[in-house]
């Protein structure tokens, strides 16, 4: 008897306690890996990231180059695309052929405040891209047969994506915030990509993409060789206009209507876009609006993936996000959910939202949501080009200002559960928001 | 070259380790060797329903996720026809929770019904959402069954229909969860600033304790050869025309797998591939075209797809695609042309492997299909390909009694497309 009674102890310390978790640890310090700034003899400013084990690297041009600066509708977008589309000495075909033969892919994108060329390159055939990468930046000769094939494929592709819901609602949250002709409210109709003028592209690409207005991004596994090759390129002597361009920006005013409705009649789901415009980076409110927004959307545990996926049911995914643009920040949520749900999912949405203002987040949740805001932030330096982008970024909304790290820490660790109620009670005022749906179901009235 | 360190437990879990010191994040990831292929014919979608039930709480941990994001974790998974994957990535401090989380919920699941519930509307969201809601969204819902009469292969991951998935009951649940989840049917990847013999401890602290579950052996109905041309045609509310033709192809492990995929990069990888010069540009027949492999482990397809300009008709837009293919099955390629696909090809696979979490991903399905350290021999594969091969695999492909061709039309501008 007693010997069976110490065995049964002595099994039950052997046994794992599978109930509670491990021992966990917060880092509470991030090693922040910082890029290695070089300013070019021409006056370009190079960040450096050598981080990584494979030989490859990643090169980001990063221009003032979006589409506020344009004079027509995607005038931008379509300078940035047809960059690889012919210049000086080389065919369309022939540029697509070398990218492709030495295993490089350029890509190029746009948004409101920057353009964007990438290129992605073997380390060992580097300098021959950037042979044609060189011309396709400083020289590209716009041919008008291959700006046809864009205007009519441009066309055609937006008349599919005009089909969804999820576009129709995402462009009336827009409009409605900044208004249809503001360049952050603005976008482009089908009819635009045939009203594209060749001369258009050329004054674009003139003023705009021009070192003066450029930052490139190294990233990857990054020795001698590979600085050096950038250098020769794009480092030595100056390209594009010196000029510098004002453009007008127009002020941002607060919107007036805030109830938007884009009939689809036969989709099965409703697009919801629920937000308003939000302070910026800079604004001594941000990182605590960066919990806030964390608490009620950004994450999968958040409060509206618990309450409208996964108690309800209505949706395969819910999320709430801040966007950063140069000149402010947007908060918004987004989601689709089936047609029949888009009363009670709206009823939900702004619940959680009032949530926010009355009843202070507990310990508990809002623990979790510390941690996870560190992972997150751990996670933005995992790899080379995760770490190109966090540092991009920075450059681009502040100032390459690593302090910005070290704030939103500070603020992750140490906000209260009352700063977050003052902040939904300044910040998500139910008049402030602009609601947009699109679907079957309208939301008017 | 990625080092890689494996070893398997007595319960037939199979674990695979690769240090990585570049980054602060360690990359888990445990694939189940059950897709949807696996699924009863009249119960389709189930595997996929089945991820989902996965976060739903396990024997001894009510809530997945949360004790994840509280040690700064973050997880997601997918399921394919082939297998499920789970994974996480979470700072190297707090590594043993996901162990801790992944074990419980492989020993047993919670089996609740509220889950369920909701789970099933959140899938039939998601069908509504990729499936019905999107334009050209059904394609693979009327492909699959076309080109497939036999074979799981023949619907979607997500399931044949929303019944199917609103039909499950719990019994079925608790069923499928014992046939294939089990270490025995499971590989663990573990990347990132980890040695082998922490991960070696942690398995074994956490996993050693699961029995092993009897694994039916997989037994599928074989797709019979494919002996005349079949063509759909179908009506919908959508913009523009698109056609869409898929040839049958050998399994992943067949040595004609790399040529195959070498075939599809000429066609269609990036802007000096053929079909765009020739067929966007230079003929200005689609707004976009497209080739690729589904890379299925057992006999995929070949896939083209094509979004017709206005003005083009069915007929005319694959005698181009049949002229391109039949170019590649008389015509053998040049050397140059071969030397830019496989260039192409290493630098894709580089690239791959210069993600923490895709090189976790791929070492496991690496093992999957029979060694995680053949990744490393990838390259060298595809390199090896010769002119000869392309041809020979293309005549053995391109022929018109192993294609099924879809006729995607746009209601409102059917009258161009018909003549």
């Amino acid at each position: 008897m007693e010997v069976h009674q110490q065995n049964k102890i002595f099994n039950t310390q052997q046994m794992l306690n599978r109930k509670s978790p491990p021992t966990r640890q917060i880092p509470n310090k991030i090693n922040i890996t910082k890029a290695e700034e070089i300013t070019l003899s021409n006056g370009v400013r190079l960040l450096v990231i050598d981080v990584g084990s494979e030989d490859v690297c990643r090169l980001d041009f990063n221009f003032f180059a979006g589409s506020r600066y344009q004079q027509k509708r995607i005038e931008s977008r379509a300078t940035l695309a047809m960059l690889t589309e012919g210049t000086a000495g080389l065919t369309s075909h022939q540029i697509a052929e070398k990218f492709d033969y030495y295993g490089s892919f350029c890509e190029h994108a746009t948004d409101r405040d920057f353009g964007k060329v990438t290129l992605l390159s073997l380390n060992k055939y580097l300098d021959q891209s950037l042979q044609v990468l060189e011309k396709v930046i400083k020289r590209p000769s716009f041919p008008e047969k291959e700006l046809e094939t864009y205007r009519i494929k441009g066309k055609q592709s937006l008349i599919v994506e005009l089909e969804k819901v999820t576009t129709l609602a995402r462009q009336d949250f827009f409009k409605g915030l900044f208004g249809n002709t503001h360049p952050y409210g603005v976008y482009a109709e089908p009819q635009d990509y045939l009203d594209l003028q060749r001369n258009h592209l050329i004054d674009f690409h003139h003023k705009f993409i021009t070192a003066n207005r450029c930052t490139i991004v190294l990233s990857g596994k990054i020795g001698n060789d590979e600085l050096n090759t950038v250098i020769k390129h794009f480092g030595e002597s100056n390209w594009g206009a010196e000029s510098t361009v004002l453009v007008d920006f127009p002020t941002i005013s607060t919107p007036v209507q805030k109830k938007f409705f884009s009939l689809k009649a036969d989709a099965v789901q409703s697009a919801i876009r629920i937000g308003r415009q939000l302070v910026d980076r800079k604004h001594p409110d941000y990182c605590g609006l960066v919990v806030l927004n964390t608490i009620l959307g950004g994450y999968f545990g958040s409060r509206l993936m618990k309450n409208i996926r996964e108690d309800k049911g209505y949706t395969y995914g819910i999320s709430s996000s801040i966007l950063t643009l140069k000149e402010l920040c947007v908060l918004v949520i987004g989601t689709e959910v089936g047609a029949e749900f888009t009363f009670p999912a709206l009823k939900e949405i702004y619940a959680e939202i009032d949530r926010l203002k009355v009843e202070p987040v507990s310990e508990a949740e809002l623990d979790l949501v510390r941690n996870y805001l560190l992972g997150e932030l751990l996670r933005s330096f995992d790899g080379a080009f995760a770490i190109a982008d966090s540092i991009t970024s920075l450059f681009e909304y502040n100032d390459l200002d690593y302090h910005f790290f070290e704030k939103t820490i500070e603020t992750i660790k140490t906000i209260t559960p009352e700063q977050l109620m003052n902040l939904a009670n300044v910040y998500l005022r139910s008049n402030d928001l602009t609601e947009c749906v699109a679907g079957p179901v309208s939301n008017l009235n | 070259m990625i080092e890689i360190e494996k070893f398997c437990l007595d319960n037939g879990l199979r674990v695979i380790v690769h240090n990585d010191n570049s980054t602060p994040i360690v990359s888990f990831n445990l694939l189940y060797d059950v897709g949807s292929k696996d699924e009863n014919p009249n119960r389709t979608g189930f595997a996929h329903l089945f991820e989902h039930l996965m976060f739903g709480g396990s024997a001894n941990i009510p809530v997945f996720d949360e004790h994840l994001e509280r040690t700064g974790g973050e997880n997601n998974a997918f399921t394919n026809n082939d297998f499920t994957n789970y994974y996480i990535t979470i700072p190297k401090e707090n590594l043993e929770t996901a162990f801790w989380l992944d074990s419980d919920r492989m020993m047993s699941l919670a089996f609740s019904k509220k889950s369920l519930d909701v789970q099933r509307n959140v899938v039939v969201e998601e069908f509504n959402q990729r499936y019905l809601n999107q334009p050209y969204g059904d394609v693979w819902l009327l492909l699959r069954p076309l080109a497939y009469t036999m074979h799981p292969y023949g619907w979607p991951t997500i399931g044949k229909n929303v019944d199917h998935i609103k039909n499950v009951t719990l019994t079925d649940v608790k069923e499928f969860f014992y046939k294939h989840y089990a270490p025995n049917n499971a590989i663990l990847s573990v990347t990132g600033p980890v040695n082998t013999k922490e991960i070696m401890n942690l398995s074994k602290k956490w996993f050693g304790e699961i029995d092993k579950r009897p694994i039916a052996l997989r037994n599928l109905p074989k797709e019979p050869k494919q002996l005349e041309s079949r063509k759909l045609e179908v009506e919908r509310d959508v913009p523009f025309n698109s056609i869409y033709k898929v040839f049958h192809m050998n399994s992943r492990k067949h040595e004609d797998f790399q040529a195959t995929d070498l075939i599809s990069d000429l066609l269609s990888n990036g802007k000096s591939s053929r079909l765009y010069q020739k067929l966007v540009k230079e003929h200005n027949l689609f707004s976009d075209i497209n080739a690729y492999i589904t890379g299925d482990i057992e006999e995929g397809l070949f896939v083209i797809t094509g979004r017709l300009f206005k003005d083009t008709t069915f007929k005319i837009a694959e005698m181009a695609i049949n002229n391109e293919l039949e170019s590649i099955k008389n015509t053998s390629i040049d050397g140059y042309e071969l030397e830019k696909v496989k260039n192409k090809f290493e630098s894709n696979f580089k690239f791959g492997e210069a993600n923490p979490l895709d090189k976790a991903m791929n070492i496991a399905f690496y093992e999957l299909l029979g060694n995680a350290n053949e990744i490393n021999l990838e390259v060298e594969k595809y390199r090896e390909v010769s002119a000869e091969k392309v041809k020979a695999v293309a005549s053995k492909i391109f022929t018109e009694t192993n294609c099924s061709t879809l006729y995607y039309k746009a209601k409102s501008n059917g009258s161009s497309s018909a003549e």
